[in-house]
């Protein structure tokens, strides 16, 4: 096509791909948080989705999202199992510790036999964690480097022996007895949570309010209702992505404006060309516009590759999640054209208002 | 004979900081369809100020002017953008193609702000064979001479079948081969297409080869 705008853009390249790379920066950032948050949360959901106790019996605020409490006793577990309707309990210690790769990380200490038949985690290779400083972990994790035989550093420099590979993930993705978490965190006799799975064909609404009922003052909730999506865990996330997709837009239409307004200083006579030749307010801005929207769709492709790679190379090198929803990516299209085209039109108006008497005499 | 210029009386004073400078002082001018008319005097007589005023790029301070029969004075600057595109054609001393654009480019550039994107194929042919510009379409402005330049400056002018073509000093750049040749270009559009011209000159050859002189000196026609 040898138009203004296509041949504008291949003979300033340095300029074209700045601007393309602004404008690709503001989309892959969009992109890759939302897409953080996203992935994050599924994980999460999808792992939690495998636990098959419907109810969560816990002391008030000790399961947060980046950290948790273990300070349930023990004796509950035995008070739980009575309880009509229940069919099994299991208590679980969950704790969250610093991890150097993702921030954070978490490991649960569990019956094994008796969570696994509830669960219904199967041990894909090896054998259950039995002595103190076994641990078995899902295959997600075992993919990362971590075969059967092989040692992880928690708490420190103290080394655990992997002993087995256990599927489908479910919950934290490692798992060590729950009296080596014990004697580790000197908490014996205590848990975070008791999982307790209801008898078929009974309502575990009705079971959570007879437990809450016989055993006032704790926190009783539906596993499906404890693990909900992370946006809506972290205080104030969602307005942190929105300010995210704000302050992206503002970069877009920035660097664009710059781009544009650089270019129609350098093209002023070529501007003043156009109107003697009878160019109109309106060619001469859509002209501009439509430089601007190429220059943004390109950014855009640009935006996408990028955050899909980055994604990629993230996942790899720290196992962070990234899944790519169709809504935010519609976001972050509109943000990098609706952007461009905005920051363009300053620098338009500017140019169809220019004198053209002016504008041939410049040098 | 058909008049499609006509200016009464215009006037035109730059205002520089707080002095007033008249650069036109009462100019009358009337042009025949198909004149070719030279315009010359000495620098900052006017000459340019006129025809950017008969060209709509600047407006009078008084004074009227009427182009094939639409009154430029009285029109917005929309309306005013709008006779430019459709009644009049520019030439410049320094050729003013868009470099990033082919010659071709260049033409079908004219052909699309005057709305009509798919040119005029007959219309091109005569014009490009008039102009000696057949295989030189592909070239970009500076893979041409001088000489072409002007001439694709002049096809992109005339592409549109302006009314009236007003050259500012078209061979001011050139040499004397290249100023021949342009203007034989501009002395043949003039004759098989009976193209209008008012071409701003300080070269008496070049004045001689147009059908008319206007002489102007300190902003009046002498």
């Amino acid at each position: 096509m040898n138009s203004l705008v296509t041949s504008n853009i291949r003979q300033r390249p340095l300029r074209s791909t700045i601007s393309v790379i602004g404008v690709a920066l503001g989309v892959a950032l969009v992109m890759l948080f939302t897409g953080l948050a996203r992935g994050m949360s599924n994980d999460l959901q999808r792992r939690s989705s495998n636990l098959r106790g419907e109810i969560i019996f816990t002391r008030k605020g000790a399961i947060q999202l980046t950290s948790s409490s273990t300070n349930l006793s023990m004796k509950y577990v035995d008070r739980l199992r009575q309880i009509e309707g229940v069919e099994a309990v299991t208590p679980v210690i969950r704790y969250i510790y610093p991890s150097g790769s993702v921030g954070v990380d978490q490991i649960e200490g569990v019956e094994w036999s008796d969570f696994a038949r509830m669960n219904n985690l199967q041990i894909a290779q090896g054998r259950g964690p039995e002595a103190s400083d076994e641990l078995v972990i899902d295959e997600t994790k075992a993919k990362r480097n971590h075969p059967v035989g092989s040692s992880l550093k928690i708490f420190g420099d103290k080394l655990y022996r992997v002993v087995g590979i256990y599927t489908p993930e479910s919950g934290a993705r490692a798992k060590l007895t729950l009296a080596s978490l014990q004697e580790t965190l000197e908490a014996q006799g205590k848990c975070t949570y008791v999982l307790v799975k209801v008898k078929q064909s009974v309502d575990p609404i009705a079971v959570a309010k007879r437990i809450d009922q016989e055993l006032p003052g704790n926190n009783v909730q539906l596993t499906r209702d404890v693990f909900t999506s992370v946006e809506s865990s972290i205080p104030n996330l969602g307005i942190f992505l929105r300010v995210l997709v704000g302050l992206a837009a503002i970069i877009s239409a920035l660097v664009v404006m710059l781009a544009m307004y650089t270019t129609i200083t350098e093209r002023t006579r070529e501007i003043g060309i156009l109107k003697a030749m009878g160019a109109s307010r309106s060619y001469i801005i859509s002209e501009i516009e439509r430089e601007a929207l190429v220059i943004s769709a390109l950014g855009l492709v640009v935006g996408f590759i990028l955050a899909v790679a980055a994604g990629f190379f993230i996942h790899k090198a720290t196992g962070l999640i990234f899944e790519y929803g169709w809504l935010w990516a519609l976001t972050a299209a509109m943000i990098g054209l609706v952007g461009g085209a905005v920051g363009a039109f300053y620098p338009a108006v500017r140019a169809a208002n220019l004198d053209p008497v002016n504008a041939l005499a410049y040098e | 004979m058909v008049r499609i210029l006509k200016a009464d009386n215009l006037e035109k004073t730059y205002r520089v900081g707080k002095v007033d400078v008249p650069a036109l002082r009462g100019v009358s001018l009337s042009v025949e369809r198909g004149e070719f008319v030279a315009v010359m005097g000495p620098s900052g007589c006017g000459k340019s100020t006129m025809l950017h005023l008969l060209g709509g790029l600047l407006t009078p301070t008084k004074g009227r002017i009427i182009i094939d029969g639409e009154d430029l004075t009285a029109a917005s600057d929309a309306k005013r953008t709008d006779i430019r595109r459709r009644k009049i054609g520019f030439v410049f001393q320094r050729f003013n193609l868009f470099p990033t654009l082919t010659a071709d480019g260049n033409l079908r550039l004219a052909e699309r702000i005057q709305g009509n994107g798919g040119g005029d194929a007959s219309r091109r042919r005569e014009v490009l064979r008039l102009l000696r510009l057949e295989d030189k379409m592909h070239h970009k402005p500076l893979e041409l001479s001088g000489g072409e330049q002007q001439r694709v400056a002049l096809a992109r002018a005339v592409i549109t079948q302006p009314a009236i073509v007003l050259a500012d000093e078209p061979t001011g750049n050139l040499d004397s081969d290249n100023s021949a040749i342009v203007l034989n270009m501009f002395q043949e559009l003039n004759r098989q297409f009976n193209q209008t011209i008012i071409m701003i000159t300080h070269n008496p050859e070049a004045a001689a080869a147009c059908g008319r002189i206007i002489q102007m000196r300190d902003g009046h026609i002498v």
